[in-house]
């Protein structure tokens, strides 16, 4: 039973941090139709910027995002202007070919600069632990659990109810419209990315105490993410979070009851097991 | 107020129009007539700025303006209500109403603005919560309409906004437009439905496979052969 509440708890906490993970893709590919494949790798690259800010100033992962946020967002906004939107509009395999590709290189390149040992970036919260009864939380699982959600509802308020955030969905429902509104389409299309790239140093910050990385892990994270932005039917906001819970515990109840490769299968078992039942994700029309 | 000179657009560098010369003067209420893929629907959008001028100039207020993003048009208050309403189906009719409205100039007067719109369409006023996707296609009309008028229109486009409607509502719709006409808003009215754009329109331009085959007041367009044959495609 212990065992039972502690795999919930860790899938859960873990969980609502895949869902912002997908929220960003989502929101791509509801005004872009882009599929960034190379989402996961800038997940590393948010990650090896705070170990790098470690290294030079003993930066603590949580306040590292000060410069790696904004850091990424101009790098998002500058990859679709030059990479992303010369594609757009072509064949949909195309932008797909684009951003592996842009994976490889992300991935070389922090392997050229760091090396290909595991590497691991302290932080201050990193071994602190939370007993609930028999349930051991371990504090940054607990940052994480809040702040991506906080920042999911944030994005949710902005989506309803700031121009920007209507200008996204207007898009997203129709572009052509949109345009004769007066809403600058292409600038729509930019901030999106550059917004979802940003939201990664967020999550590659939370995700990062006591977890050891390399530059490799990237696409597990992209897989990941893949998996929860189907389950939430690729745009549906409320779906995708519940989808990122979903995977998350799974991969807790996967590693936990589960010897090896089957335990690390089991969120794809989930998956294909959800998506057989229900094509079109756990949407339902009026959740948008 | 307007003046198209020897306009030719088209998609991909083929030209769908061909040397389009036509004026509207402040206040006029002018129908663009022709049969279905004369060309209408592409006029209007190179007027918008969708659709990009292979050669000559569209001049609004004394400005050329053809080479301006559709964004400065909308600023400018060249708006189009877009054939099939092209409302935003999963928002609701208050979210259309603030988006018509999202452009720098008219974003500041957004309050009044949705007031007037809702004086001259209480039904909106009534269900402002309501998803635009549920309404009718008669009520996503009046939506497409109002959004239009949040941009501060003007110069206001319709294009074919009596398609697909019962005749009640058609006439509703009209009467609407007469009234806008009436406030001294400036309307090119795109339409197939020739006898009532004759009704409505004093002036009209009447498109023939992409270029002009017949413009004048409604009497003359109305009593030339030429209109007839532009719309059989004889
Ligand atoms: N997006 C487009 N791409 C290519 N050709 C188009 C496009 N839209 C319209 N056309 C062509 O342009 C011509 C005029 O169409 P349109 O302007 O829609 O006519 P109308 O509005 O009078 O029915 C048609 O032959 C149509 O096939
Ligand atoms: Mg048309």
């Amino acid at each position: 039973m212990t065992e039972l509440y502690q795999a919930l708890a860790q899938g859960l906490l873990i969980g609502a941090t895949y869902g912002l993970l997908a929220l960003g893709m989502g929101l791509v590919y509801g005004v872009s139709g882009v599929v960034n494949f190379s989402h996961g790798d800038f997940i590393s690259l948010g990650m090896f910027m705070c170990l790098a800010l470690y290294s030079a100033f003993a930066m603590d992962p949580y306040v590292s995002i000060i410069i790696t946020v904004p850091l990424m967002i101009a790098i998002g906004a500058l990859v679709y202007i030059f990479l992303i939107r010369p594609m757009v509009g072509h064949q949909f395999l195309m932008v797909v070919q684009l951003t592996l590709g842009l994976s490889l290189v992300l991935q070389n390149g922090i392997l050229m600069v760091f090396g290909g040992e595991p590497a691991r970036t302290p932080s201050f919260v990193e071994s602190k632990l939370i007993i609930l009864g028999d349930v051991v939380l371990r504090v940054p699982h607990i940052v994480a659990f809040v702040v991506s959600f906080a920042l999911a509802i944030g994005l949710y308020i902005m989506l309803r109810s700031t121009d920007f955030g209507r200008s996204i969905r207007a898009v997203h429902q129709n572009a052509h419209a949109a345009a004769l509104m007066g809403i600058n389409v292409g600038r729509v299309q930019v901030l999106t990315f550059a917004l979802g790239i940003g939201i990664l140093a967020l999550a590659a910050a939370l995700l990062l105490p006591g977890t050891p990385i390399q530059p490799t892990q990237g696409l597990r994270y992209t897989v990941i993410t893949l998996l929860v932005v189907v389950l939430g039917g690729m745009t549906n906001f409320v779906g995708i979070m519940l989808g990122g819970l979903i995977i998350g515990i799974a991969e807790a109840f996967g590693t936990i009851y589960l010897d090896g490769p089957i335990g690390l299968l089991l969120p794809y078992i989930i998956f294909v097991a959800i998506m057989l039942f229900l094509p079109k994700g756990l949407t339902w029309s009026s959740a948008r | 107020m307007l003046e198209i000179d020897n306009l030719v657009a088209g998609y991909g560098g083929v030209p769908v129009l061909r040397d389009i010369n036509a004026k509207m003067a402040a206040g006029e209420i002018v129908g663009l007539l022709g049969a279905n893929n004369a060309g209408k629907t592409t006029l209007i959008n190179a007027l918008s700025g969708m659709v990009k001028p292979i050669s000559g100039r569209i001049l609004f207020l004394g400005e050329d303006i053809s080479k301006l993003t559709p964004q400065a048009r909308v600023e400018l208050g060249i708006v189009q209500v877009p054939e099939g309403r092209l409302v935003f189906p999963e928002m609701s009719i208050r979210e259309n109403l603030l988006l018509g409205g999202i452009n720098a100039h008219a974003r500041k007067h957004r309050p009044q603005q949705m007031e007037k719109v809702i004086g001259l369409f209480p039904r909106l006023g009534e269900r402002l919560t309501q998803s635009a996707g549920s309404l009718s296609g008669g009520e996503q009309q009046m939506l497409a309409i109002g959004r239009g008028l949040m941009a501060e229109a003007k110069l206001l486009m319709l294009d074919e906004p009596s398609l697909g409607l019962s005749p009640l509502f058609v006439q509703y719709i009209f009467e609407i437009i007469d009234k806008l006409h009436a406030d001294g808003l400036t309307i090119l009215l795109v339409e197939q439905n020739l006898n009532l754009t004759l009704r409505h329109a004093k002036r009209c331009y009447v498109l023939e496979r992409g270029q002009v085959a017949v413009e004048g007041d409604a009497e003359t367009v109305k009593n030339d052969p030429r209109t007839r044959s532009a719309y059989l495609g004889l």
